[in-house]
């Protein structure tokens, strides 16, 4: 493979990743990109296990304030992972293509402080005017497999081995075991599962 | 056969041996094959007059076959089977449009097993449009002239001429003739 590609087909350096950016053993991160939008301040702002692989589609946009970790064995094809506070994702995790998890809305819902927020948020704007982020943390617990196309919401949690069906919208815990589909994700009767 | 490589491409690969292109059709890059790893006789036939543009994957993997036929436009879609996929003439793909075996796909190299592909086909008819965001899980039959929503999800039959959206999609409507 010619060097120039490495960026976009894994044969790069993580080394070159941030010094907040732990890599387990085994790692494959396809696409350098994936980390242009990781402005993450803590240390670590973020922590992979072993074997974790990242796929092309996969974003990591990590606000100074947010923490993702990663556990083992998970696979992160099409995930845009908005972070503010804290997206944490167990082991052997699938996250499927054209995927959203996101800890907070970004913006507030009031109208006259989501104007403020537009204008602090503008290029040429003052962001430290922005009104303060309400963030709720993500937690995906072990062997969770989320559909194509799904999203998932600030403070959800979702347990143990369940099923996030496509296009799904989670803006309420999972329950271990269980498969959620639709919008809003609501519990599949027992004996209708997914393809 | 020497290395085939597409004259507009940016990226280095060539073609992969077992992919057909037939005349006057379009390929953004081969780019496309990233993640590809059919190794049957014929992984993927593209038509003539045919468009696959931008930010369209084929993740094949080994036993994968894609068929698409003629004057097909794929504004970036994800194909992703461990069996067949196949598209017939005039079909419409929308972008981010997802193909796949599996509610929860990923590409073939990834370290887990996928689902066999037994029955897993998908067969998309002629003249179908599919909306963006849609999602169509096999085994699936998009009937000839079907419309499929933006961002339906589709895992049942499709019937020729009518029109399908919402998650899980259901008949909206029809068309012709």
């Amino acid at each position: 493979m010619d060097e120039d590609f490495g960026p976009i087909t894994g044969a790069w350096d993580y080394g070159s990743l941030p010094p907040n950016v732990v890599v387990g053993e085994g790692c494959w991160l396809e696409r350098r990109d994936s980390f242009d939008r990781f402005r993450s301040h803590q240390q670590p702002g973020l922590v992979m296990g072993d074997r974790v692989r990242v796929y092309t589609w996969t974003t990591f946009n990590v606000e100074p304030s947010g923490v993702v970790t990663i556990g083992c064995d998970s696979v992160l094809v099409g995930a845009v992972l908005m972070c503010a506070d804290r997206i944490a994702i167990g082991e052997r995790v699938v996250v499927s293509y054209n995927v959203t998890i996101a800890d907070s809305d970004f913006h507030p819902i009031d109208p006259d402080l989501r104007r403020q927020d537009a204008v602090a948020n503008s290029p040429a704007g003052d962001r430290s005017r922005r009104p303060p982020l309400v963030t709720r943390p993500v937690v995906i617990e072990d062997d969770v497999w989320i559909g194509i196309g799904a999203i998932v919401l600030k403070g959800v949690r979702i347990g143990r081995g369940a099923r996030i069906g496509p296009g799904a919208v989670a803006t309420r815990d999972v329950p271990p075991h269980t498969t959620v589909s639709g919008n809003p994700a609501r519990e599949c009767p027992p004996g209708e599962g997914l393809p | 056969m020497s290395p085939r490589f597409l004259p507009h491409d940016w990226f280095s690969e060539p073609l992969p041996a077992n992919v057909e292109i037939g005349p006057r059709s379009w390929l953004y890059s081969t780019y496309a094959f990233r993640h590809y790893c059919s190794r049957r006789p014929l992984g993927v036939r593209i038509g003539h007059d045919t468009g696959v543009y931008s930010g369209t994957f084929f993740d094949l993997g080994p036993e994968g076959e894609l068929e698409i036929g003629d004057y097909c436009t794929l504004v970036g879609g994800i194909l992703s089977t461990a069996g067949r996929i196949a598209i017939g003439h005039h079909v419409l793909i929308s972008h981010e449009v997802v193909i796949a075996d599996c509610f929860a796909a990923v590409p073939p190299d990834a370290s887990r097993a996928r689902i066999p592909p037994a029955d897993r086909t998908v067969i998309v008819g002629d003249n179908v449009w599919i909306g963006a965001r849609a999602v169509v899980l096999g085994p699936a039959q998009i009937g000839e002239g079907a419309i499929i929503g933006a961002a339906a999800v589709v895992v049942d039959d499709v019937s020729p001429f009518t029109v399908v959206a919402g998650n899980p999609a259901r008949i909206v409507g029809s068309v012709g003739p």
